[in-house]
């Protein structure tokens, strides 16, 4: 018994290989989207649907374009990476344009702008100033363009904080009301979106950085997605489509121009961009 | 909708979850039971080269000593020039892999628990040393395994939780969809997602002390 037992497990071993070996590249298959589904309202999971203002914009585009897309779930430290390995075709999540990005991927045109804000708990007597100085435990989600930024012009600086790092935004400003850190540093739009659902917090500040965000290909755009991208996130725009899509997650909110703010540090935006000749830097 | 509300809407995608990490659990087990006893058994009985041993070595010090995330970060992008695997595939290799190098030296100490003498007492009676160890040692061994390998097993489920940070949906992951949703209630959701692990973790142990108990022949290796 013992034998046919172990010569069965072998046979399964060895079929279980090559069911993970087996190439499953086929002629026409569907382009992977990347996404971190836990970053509401641009990407989340609600009752085992993807949902929000990126997988909505992504789908129409997607139609409008006559792409065939699949989404891929990873957690967001991980979204530039699997770009750069090829096992995302595109990326589409809240993320900010930034020039250390925009050398190991390339950007769409941007489709939405943000500040970032500084949130501090509801019954909290600190300012946007006291906020961030003076000892102050100051939160972040790890790989950010927020914690770049406070890496940047804050940590070097003489003024004293400690910035922590977290998995994702929702754990940071959890942490935030238990009173493990005093501020988190996130975008305005999240930020929103946080007082909207009635978490104990409130916004002390904004931090105009006019950081635009877009959608993103691996570099050197090697399927070619960059001019098919381009027109369909301004055609969706200009057909009123985009502003109907964002304000279904968020009401209130004034939808920016699109394309927005093209820095002049991203390639991707030296004229002539993409699949939008007339536009560029 | 109050969170208890969302965690009975959405408790079919937590045991979808939990069907994943299972599945995951099944797969690296089996991959670490058939490598590991492999390698046990070529360390112990196989030819004593260091063309033979050393890799062994090696390769059990490499996967016990480095982190399960770096490994699982090591099998889906360090690979993906090499072979694209999915998010799945890469988790149960990385963590079959290193199973295995644990299996391996629970089934070492299993096998050399057995008395020395045995194995000449076989071989004195004529027997091949490839049946003694299959008839002799083997049947022995593997019941002085069960303990440390209920241990393996616990330690198991628990490292699935992390195949997340490459992309595998399961337990956690889930999770974390519902807590982002909802924006909070971390504390409730992974109080469920904990109790689930340790249902799981229960039944299963008590599924091998249960197996220990009835392979046990009365009046021998009472421990």
């Amino acid at each position: 018994m013992l034998k046919s037992l172990s010569v069965k497990l072998l046979a399964g071993t060895g079929a279980l290989i090559m069911a993970l070996s087996t190439p499953t590249s086929f002629a026409q298959e569907p382009y992977t989207v990347g996404v971190e589904a836990s970053f509401p309202p641009w990407a989340y999971v609600e009752a085992g649907e993807y949902k929000g203002i990126a997988i909505d914009a992504m789908r129409a585009i997607a139609e409008d374009a006559g792409l065939e897309i699949e989404f891929k779930d990873l957690p967001f430290p991980s979204l530039i990476p699997a770009l750069s390995a090829g096992k995302i075709d595109i990326l589409a999540t809240g993320l900010t344009v930034t020039e250390e990005r925009s050398e190991v991927i390339d950007f769409t045109v941007p489709w939405w702008e943000t500040n970032d804000v500084v949130v501090v708990p509801k019954d909290s007597d600190k300012n946007v100033f006291t906020a961030v100085c003076c000892g102050a435990r100051v939160g972040v989600q790890g790989g950010s363009s927020q914690q770049a930024w406070m890496e940047e012009n804050v940590i070097p600086s003489d003024i004293d904080i400690e910035l922590a790092t977290y998995d994702s935004y929702i754990i940071a400003i959890n942490d935030m009301t238990t009173g493990r850190i005093d501020s988190v540093i996130v975008d305005d739009t999240s930020a929103q979106e946080y007082v909207a659902a009635g978490r104990p917090v409130e916004i002390a500040g904004k931090i105009f950085i006019r950081a635009p965000l877009a959608l993103a290909v691996s570099k050197g755009d090697p399927k070619g997605l960059l001019s098919r991208l381009n027109p369909g996130i301004v055609q969706l725009a200009d057909s009123g489509e985009w502003q109907k899509i964002v304000h279904e997650y968020m009401p209130d909110i004034t939808v920016p121009p699109v394309p927005s703010h093209m820095p002049e540090f991203v390639d991707t935006y030296q004229k002539p961009v993409a699949g939008l000749p007339e536009l560029g830097n | 909708m109050g969170i208890y509300e969302v965690l009975v809407r959405d408790f079919p995608f937590l045991l979808k979850g939990l069907g994943v990490a299972l599945i995951l659990l099944a797969a690296l087990l089996v991959i670490g039971f058939v490598l590991g006893l492999a390698m046990c058994l070529i360390q112990l009985y196989g030819p004593r080269t260091r063309l033979v041993q050393w890799p062994l070595i090696a390769y059990e010090r490499v996967f016990r000593g480095i982190p399960i995330i770096i490994m699982l970060f090591i099998f889906y992008y360090g690979l993906a020039g090499l072979l694209d695997i999915t998010s799945f595939a890469a988790a149960i290799l990385a963590l079959g892999f290193r199973s295995a190098a644990y299996q391996s030296q629970i089934f070492r100490s299993a096998f050399q628990s057995v008395p020395t003498g045995q194995m000449t007492a076989a071989r004195a009676m004529g027997m091949s040393k490839t049946r003694a160890i299959r008839y002799i040692l083997f049947p022995q061994a593997m019941r002085y395994a069960i303990g440390p390998w209920t241990n393996e097993f616990s330690s198991e489920i628990k490292e699935t939780s992390l195949a997340y940070v490459i992309g595998v949906v399961e337990l956690t992951r889930q999770a974390h969809y519902i807590i982002s949703s909802t924006q909070g209630n971390v504390l409730i959701v992974f109080a469920v997602v904990a109790l689930m692990y340790f249902i799981v973790n229960k039944s299963g142990n008590s599924l091998l002390y249960g197996l220990e108990r009835k392979l046990a022949v009365p009046g021998f290796g009472k421990r």
